[in-house]
């Protein structure tokens, strides 16, 4: 008994564990987390959070629940940031053992990626595409619900790892070999594993929601063509997570077999094939990162407009172009391995693949300048985002370009080349978009505004720290620093660019801090948008209140025009959008339930039992699993019927009777 | 969903008024659902005897590969006609497109995989 405790403390915390900084940070947390249940304890919040948050099936709470699961794991990853770069600062530095350097750069990749901008982008997706569009919810509510709690399961997985069991240390790619368990020994790389898979259940889940969502439940009147684009971007960024995660889960699936049931699909030594992991990876990767980008690209196609008085020049022109990056998407990946040496006809195809994926995007720079150009432009913090996307993006894209040069590419493959062009498109254009929606649509989620000089100021840092951090980076590239180093030597001309870089990312990290008080100075002194429309905005979303009712649309409007909201109000016809005491029909709203959660619970606890092979844990989940699907199945009162005299006194009290 | 419904009684003049109430789901229907079973039990055999092939080498290898993949496409269009409702709603022909659609970028995938791999066919 006492031999069987033992070997329990020493699986759940081997050394790698027990650094001082770590259990320094789970006393911390643990507090934290006593601190949170008294309060709710006290508060008597439990109910509350249960019936009204933890239950839902509003998308909008949805939305707002992974902005702040988000919000959160960017904190997370941008402290990992800050100790590789602390790490990197001078010659021989040893703020970290490389062991554990290992560990912060996997955890900085996997959680930016997966558990910062996939849930950001589904956050604004939640938030916004049912509002514009005109509908109640998405088409599948519970589901969406379903998505959410499989996601969080995920983060929990890859976030606690660090404290029981050790972190993941193979990279946010984790290729075999590195992966494989001769190599790689402890559960780190299982946590990793599990929560990808995890996580990218939810995922799929939420691309048939929303193409399902944006296909059938558009107002009356909106063709596709009548469209706001950003719900364009939604339908196509869907497509492409459907055609793109399920190699991911082969990939994970088969690596999580060699591991913990010894098959040998990417073992060498039993005629495995570790380059086929790469290529599946990538077959997944390369889409992924248009996954990333296309909302950021929807975004600003609602912001430049909105801020510039003026309709969204070449709409069509914008719209084949999405289709057109997504298409070419599939056809790219093997440009991340040009060195496997697949020969030149392969190498030369996707060298040329790759740089025509250049042509569309130009196309829709070229549009967004065509946008603003004559029109009344408003400098909000939305549009700073915009504007300064426009040049990082033009960067990041043609060093892009120079990495699909094949021969080019065989000389800066894997230095901080790669490592600046790959942040110079996905923070200069991913991040950059969703903090621009962020800004754009923050009334709609809380009914208060955020403080416009406050956000000037967190932009201004964070753009010049953006600068700072990944400008020198390039150079590091050139002069032949590889990715991934734990530390460098002397002499060789690297130490003033990576401290430089270093202090940009330090100005980043502050322009962060001024976001987080941004928000919670404007909490404290909220500014109500009374209007719902505060930007004097062109989609559907804005005719409604802030935040919208939970039926959202009280009366469904009947779309004629592009820009649906903008031509009712030039044409006077706003009151469309109010209701008549005796026109109300009850509204049939989805029910809460707590399947969602319990689902989740019932995931972790199955993929905790295969993290560390307790089988009997992953069977009990598994049943968990089982027995949660087929209580939902048979739920047989799922809706709830709002009735009319509600609907007529939220109104009223929103002023929006027709008198 | 509740809400799809109520929107389909009025006009959305997108001209797929009909759709709308064809993709409805007919809960009323109280049917044992003997081919959904049948289908799972012979979608579970499929794999195991694929499996079986696999683990005790019952087979040369070209004959294996060729057997497996005859299997898989046997499995795939179970999975299609039973639980994807393939042969429902609109007619199979509504279905093509995105059907196509999927297999142009499915077996893209797998070709190009296939070339990919096949390591220096250029070089060498």
């Amino acid at each position: 008994m006492k031999a069987w405790a033992i070997h329990l403390m020493k699986l759940l915390f081997p050394p790698r564990v027990l650094l001082p900084d770590i259990i320094g940070i789970d006393i911390g947390l643990t507090i934290a987390a006593l601190a949170l249940l008294v309060y709710l304890t006290k508060t008597h919040r439990w109910g509350w959070l249960w019936r009204e948050w933890l239950t839902t099936v509003d998308h909008k709470r949805i939305g707002i629940m992974y902005l702040i699961a988000a919000l959160i794991m960017l904190f997370r990853g941008g402290v990992d940031a800050l100790m590789i770069r602390t790490q990197l600062i001078g010659p021989h530095e040893h703020f970290m053992g490389i062991q554990q350097y290992d560990e912060v750069f996997t955890t900085h990749g996997t959680v930016m990626i997966f558990f910062m901008a996939m849930p950001l982008v589904i956050a604004l997706f939640n938030v916004a595409v049912p509002l514009m569009i005109g509908a109640r919810d998405v088409a599948f509510p519970r589901l969406n619900a379903i998505s959410f709690w499989l996601f969080a399961v995920g983060a929990i997985l890859l976030n606690v790892s660090f404290s029981i069991g050790g972190s993941p240390d193979a990279g946010w790619t984790s290729y075999a070999p590195y992966s494989e368990l001769a190599f790689d020994p402890g559960v780190g790389e299982n946590y990793f594993l599990l929560s990808l898979q995890v996580a990218g259940i939810g995922t799929i889940a939420t691309a048939v929601n929303f193409l399902v969502t944006v296909l059938r439940l558009r107002a009356p009147g909106m063709s596709l063509s009548k469209m706001p684009v950003f719900a364009w971007s939604a339908l196509i960024t869907s497509s492409l997570i459907l055609f793109a995660f399920p190699p991911l889960t082969v990939a994970m699936g088969l690596t999580m077999l060699d591991r913990l049931f010894h098959a040998s699909f990417f073992t060498v030594s039993h005629q495995g094939m570790p380059m086929m992991y790469v290529n599946l990876f990538w077959i997944f990767g390369h889409p992924e990162v248009y996954i990333l980008i296309m909302p950021a690209f929807g975004i600003f196609s609602e912001v430049v407009p909105t801020f510039s008085r003026k309709a969204l020049f070449g709409y069509d022109a914008m719209v084949v172009s999405l289709l057109a990056i997504s298409f070419l998407s599939y056809g790219v990946w093997v440009h991340h391995f040009f060195e496997m040496g697949a020969g030149p006809t392969v190498n030369v195809f996707f060298g040329l693949s790759t740089m025509l994926i250049a042509i569309p995007t130009g196309v829709k720079m070229f549009n967004w300048i065509f946008t603003m150009w004559g029109g009344r432009i408003r400098l909000t913090v939305p549009m700073l985002w915009q504007l300064s996307f426009i040049p990082t993006f033009v960067v990041g894209g043609a060093t892009g370009v120079m990495l699909a040069v094949v021969p080019g590419d065989y000389q800066y493959h894997n230095t901080y080349f790669l490592i600046a062009h790959f942040h110079n498109v996905i923070v200069g254009g991913t991040v950059f978009g969703l903090l621009s929606g962020m800004y754009y649509w923050w009334s709609k989620m809380f009914g208060w505004q955020l403080n416009q000089r406050q956000g000037t100021w967190a932009f201004a840092f964070f753009f010049a720290g953006f600068w700072l951090t990944f400008m020198p980076q390039y150079f590091l590239g050139f002069m032949g620093m590889v990715r991934r180093m734990g530390t460098y030597p002397a002499g060789l001309g690297w130490t003033a660019f990576n401290f430089w870089s270093t202090i940009g990312s330090y100005l980043m990290a502050i322009g962060f801090l001024i976001m987080v008080y941004n928000i919670v100075w404007s909490r404290m002194h909220p500014n109500w948008d009374t209007t719902g429309d505060p930007w004097d905005g062109r989609t559907l979303e804005w005719s409604l209140p802030s935040p919208a009712p939970i039926y959202n649309f009280a009366r469904i409007p009947v779309v004629h025009e592009r820009d649906a909201w903008w031509e009712m109000k030039l044409q006077d016809r706003t009151d469309e959008v109010k209701i008549s005491v005796d026109s109300v029909e009850p509204i049939h709203l989805p029910k809460n339930s707590p399947m969602p959660i319990i689902l989740g619970l019932a995931f972790l606890v199955g993929s905790i039992g295969m993290v560390f092979s307790w089988f009997w844990l992953a069977i009990l989940g598994a049943l968990g699993i089982v027995a949660d699907l087929a209580y939902g199945s048979f739920a047989d009162q799922t809706e709830i019927t709002l009735d009319p005299h509600y609907i007529i006194e939220t109104e009223s009290a929103l002023g929006r009777l027709q008198s | 969903m509740q809400m799809e419904r109520d929107i389909s009684h009025v006009p959305t003049g997108r001209g797929d008024e009909v759709e709308i109430h064809g993709l409805a789901p007919h809960l009323h229907m109280t049917r044992f659902p003997t081919q959904q079973i049948i289908g799972y039990l012979v979608s579970l055999l499929l794999t195991l005897f694929a499996f079986a092939l696999v683990a005790y080498h019952w087979l040369p290898l070209n004959l294996l590969v060729i057997v497996v993949v005859c299997l898989a496409f046997v499995q795939g269009a179970i999975q299609l006609g039973i639980y994807m409702h393939l042969r429902e709603g609109r007619g199979t022909l509504w279905h093509l497109p995105v059907l196509g659609l999927a297999g142009f970028v499915g077996l893209g995938i797998v070709g190009f995989s296939i070339w990919i791999m096949l390591f220096k066919s250029g070089v060498s």
